[in-house]
């Protein structure tokens, strides 16, 4: 299972499986330049694999006051 | 996808350079694109003494980072606007990161100056965040001035300049389309102001932080809601989406062929008064602040 935590919200998803990091974004109706798509110590880029399991976190950037 | 500069694993990818780098390769990618916009506008230089505006969010402390690593001389000043538990956190944010860098900070409170935002909220019937913003920016520059440094920084960036614009561009609004850009001189009691990351986006300064492990105010204000900006950036992220490098080409145009033209309407306004409470400049006899202030006080 692939566990996926928004951090602007607290919010958790699960996903079975997602194929790349732009499936995700997709799934979650993001663009790739509005969040920071994180693994461990690394970022994603959109083109990267996920597969059937891990930890992600999403990191809105846009400032919101 | 792989890095541009030196064929390793990208963990960045920029659609608006048509490039991905690795980390490294964009910290040093970042910093040029810093450099750039200080020297391209000419906004300041390493023996001026810069004054810059650190509210503990991701694009102030990344750019204290960022000027410090270049090796230019800045003190921080954080204002701490008294607002609960927010104000708290930033300042707290900023003292932790300004300690541990062997930062120059001073923190100014605005309930000190008579002006704090929870009651300025209470009575004031206009939108808190510009008001907030006003007196901010009062007070950022009237430290820069009375203290003699020669510049004031901000963590404005490429989203924040384009947002502004488009605001200013819907209102036609004249006198601020003649006065926005990286670099505002210096006038009378005004400091020069500057935006050294004009050439970067927000998704830009949120890498460089993840990547050096800044650790910066994520909530956002608890006044913010409905905050005209956000809803501009979304408009602007649409269109930057379907046009990678839109924003940049939005706001460099109009710098160079925008914003000549309002300057010469804006030469023809009468020049600015000093407020007769506090001396500083305003368009009337009393400034917006000090108006503010005889409001908390009645």
């Amino acid at each position: 299972m692939v566990r996926v935590l928004i951090e602007s919200t607290g919010e958790q998803r699960e996903f079975r499986a997602l194929k790349s990091v732009t499936q995700l974004l997709n799934r979650l109706g993001l663009k790739s330049t509005e969040v920071l798509v994180i693994r461990g110590r690394e970022l994603l880029t959109p083109d990267r694999m996920i597969g059937h399991e891990g930890e992600i976190r999403i990191r809105h950037v846009v400032s919101r006051g | 996808m792989k890095c541009r500069r030196c064929s390793e694993l990208a963990q960045v990818r920029l659609p608006s350079h048509h490039t991905g780098f690795c980390a490294p390769c964009f910290e040093t990618y970042f910093l040029r694109q810093v450099e750039r916009g200080i020297h391209e506008h000419k906004q300041f230089s390493k023996e001026d003494r810069v004054l810059l505006a650190v509210s503990g969010g991701k694009d102030s402390l990344g750019l204290l980072l960022a000027l410090t690593r270049l090796g230019y001389d800045i003190t921080a000043l954080h204002i701490d606007l008294g607002i609960p538990v927010s104000s708290q956190g930033a300042r707290a944010t900023v003292e932790a990161y300004c300690a541990a860098h062997s930062i120059k900070l001073h923190v100014l409170e605005t309930a000190e100056k008579g002006l704090p935002i929870p009651e300025v909220k209470k009575r004031v019937n206009r939108p808190i965040c510009s008001v907030c913003g006003k007196i901010k920016r009062h007070w950022f520059n009237r430290f820069a001035y009375e203290n003699g440094y020669d510049v004031l920084a901000t963590g404005h960036n490429l989203d924040d300049e384009v947002a502004r614009l488009f605001a200013n561009t819907l209102r036609w609004d004249q006198a601020y389309l003649a006065g926005q850009g990286p670099v505002s001189p210096a006038e009378g009691k005004f400091v020069r102001k500057v935006k050294p990351l004009c050439r970067l986006t927000e998704y830009e300064t949120a890498v460089w932080c993840f990547l050096n492990g800044i650790e910066h105010v994520l909530a956002a204000c608890p006044y913010s809601a409905g905050a005209s900006f956000t809803g501009h950036k979304k408009l602007l992220a649409d269109l930057e989406e379907r046009s990678p490098g839109m924003k940049m080409q939005f706001y460099e145009h109009f710098l160079q062929r925008g914003k000549p033209a309002f300057q010469a309407v804006r030469a023809e306004a009468p020049p600015l008064n000093e407020c007769a409470r506090c001396g500083y400049p305003s368009s009337m006899e009393v400034c917006g602040v000090c108006r503010i202030k005889d409001q908390l006080e009645a």
